[in-house]
């Protein structure tokens, strides 16, 4: 019977408060989707850099002309760097089946002769590809004797981890203020809430009611919120996630992502709901009464 | 019952909301506490369910005491004294069931037992027939009994009424005051505070006088209603 009458008691409130209470649920929508989608964005962006990163190879070029027992030499002097996985050496006749192969024409027929250089080709340790110790790298290999030319993809990872980071901290700094808005928003509600009730709350009071009687309506009404903003939320991102899958084929989530989602923006918009009306009835409750 | 030992009250740093309240409130009595307005009567009133606590002195309620007392106790104390303002202090969203119920709800009774109580009460107090009506719509006398139910509902200890006429017309002021009589002839203590002696005139119930925060001794002549009357004053 009491914890019915708190239901009761919620509800009508919620009704009876009705525009502030919109306000906060679309608040609360609005956030958590927006945090959301910066997450996604970030979490596709470092798996990308990943990718890029664990296929990055540093091709080596070596002059023409040198002895085989030279360009074993060099081999061995790259495989003693500590951050190289493995060496792979590729011949001038590979180097011209290769160009065969990705561009559909034969070098010797066109040229005459096969120009393509003895290369190596270099896997890093996954850890050692990053820009700034590729770059190293790549000089330290190139003051070997007898390598022409380093080359590796470095300005697309050192554009990728850019805006990788950039997304990162551009995320973080929208978390702050989002969350600091879903906080004051939902506080102000409360707060006007707990001031146009503050007769029912003596009322109870007098009558002997407990703190939780008295909080948990307040407290039931910020998860309600919370939890009615997370489904709006799910549902909006789960059809922003099918508009693109549909729009752009290339792009497939897997099939949990729509699970995650729901789960992540409904436990948080109930997990922000509840803590932050917990804490401010019983801010504004003390603050009214502290005053009689 | 009802003890006030040496009650000093100051607001804040006005000093003398009361002065040295020596008084017993007993079993099964009838008290109305009288004087004008600003008399400090609310004030002790508020005292008797703890509302506020006293600079100085103990107030002693059955078995709880005001010097050591928990908010948790305060409560407790609460759930066993059953009060009555002027302006009714009705959730005037809820029905006027749910308004009688709500102490009970509180104190998590059943559904059945609540059901129970609070028809029987509502019939006591002539409102079954509005029963599922909000608060809002009643009138002010109806209001004032539908305090008095809710106040009853849990056969409070003692059922403190402050100036529970004040807001209503001559009619219903008579009714509301028979009731509280009805309810003390049923057992239950009361303490009545009014400052409408016409009202009270004619009743045999104990009185006691306050002025300027003081329980003003046996024997004196005040004025009261436009004249002027020695009422009997017990202070102990």
């Amino acid at each position: 019977m009491k914890l019915l009458f708190i239901i009761k008691q919620t509800f009508s409130n919620l009704w009876r408060e009705r525009t502030p209470v919109i306000a906060t649920i679309l608040t609360i929508c609005i956030a958590l989707t927006i945090l959301v989608a910066i997450f996604e964005i970030s979490f596709i962006l470092f798996n990308q850099l990943e990718d890029l990163k664990s296929n990055t190879r540093v091709e080596v070029y070596i002059e023409s002309d040198l002895s085989n027992s030279t360009i074993q030499n060099i081999k061995t002097e790259i495989e003693d760097i500590i951050s190289v996985q493995d060496v792979k050496f590729i011949s001038k006749d590979m180097a011209a089946d290769i160009f065969n192969r990705e561009f559909g024409e034969d070098i010797m027929e066109i040229l005459g002769e096969n120009p393509l250089p003895v290369t190596f080709e270099i896997r890093l340790y996954q850890h050692f590809n990053n820009p700034d110790y590729l770059l190293k790298f790549k000089e330290k290999v190139e003051e070997i004797r007898g390598v022409e030319e380093v080359h590796y993809r470095h300005a697309l990872i050192a554009k990728l981890e850019a805006l990788t980071q950039a997304v990162a901290t551009a995320g973080i700094i929208m978390l702050v203020i989002l969350f600091i808005a879903m906080h004051l928003l939902i506080r102000n509600t409360v707060k006007l809430s707990v001031y146009a009730r503050h007769q029912q709350i003596q009322i109870m009071k007098n009558l002997g009611a407990g703190t939780i009687f008295i909080r948990l309506p307040f407290i039931l009404e910020g998860a309600i919120e919370g939890l009615i903003g997370g489904i709006l939320s799910s549902i909006f991102l789960i059809f922003a996630h099918k508009f693109a899958e549909s729009t752009f084929s290339l792009l497939v989530f897997p099939h949990y992502t729509y699970k995650l989602i729901a789960l992540i923006t409904i436990s948080a918009g109930i997990a922000i709901g509840f803590i932050t009306s917990a804490g401010s009835v019983s801010v504004f409750v003390n603050k009214i009464f502290s005053k009689k | 019952m009802i003890h006030f030992k040496k009650i000093t009250l100051n607001y804040g740093h006005v000093p003398g909301a009361l002065k040295d309240i020596n008084l017993r409130l007993h079993e099964g009595e009838f008290t109305l506490l009288l004087g004008p307005t600003g008399s400090g009567k609310s004030t002790l009133l508020r005292l008797i369910y703890m509302d506020i606590l006293p600079s100085q002195g103990i107030v002693q309620v059955g078995k709880w005491t005001s010097n050591n007392i928990s908010p948790r106790q305060i409560n407790l104390l609460r759930r066993n004294v059953g009060v009555v303002f002027q302006d009714f202090r009705l959730i005037e969203n809820m029905s006027v069931f749910d308004n009688v119920a709500l102490p009970l709800v509180i104190e998590s009774y059943r559904k059945s037992q609540i059901n129970k109580l609070v028809h029987g009460l509502l019939n006591e107090v002539n409102l079954s027939h509005a029963s599922h009506q909000q608060a809002s719509t009643l009138s002010s006398g109806e209001k004032q009994r539908v305090a008095i139910a809710r106040a009853m509902v849990k056969d409070p200890i003692v059922l403190v009424a402050d100036e529970p006429t004040g807001n209503l017309d001559r009619e219903a002021s008579k009714n509301v005051l028979s009731l509280l009589e009805r309810i003390n002839r049923n057992g239950t203590s009361v303490v009545m505070a009014t400052h409408d002696y016409e009202l009270i005139k004619d009743t045999k119930h104990r009185r006691i006088y306050m002025e300027y925060g003081e329980v003003l001794p046996a024997g004196r002549t005040v004025p009261l209603s436009n004249k002027r009357i020695t009422i009997l004053t017990q202070e102990e």
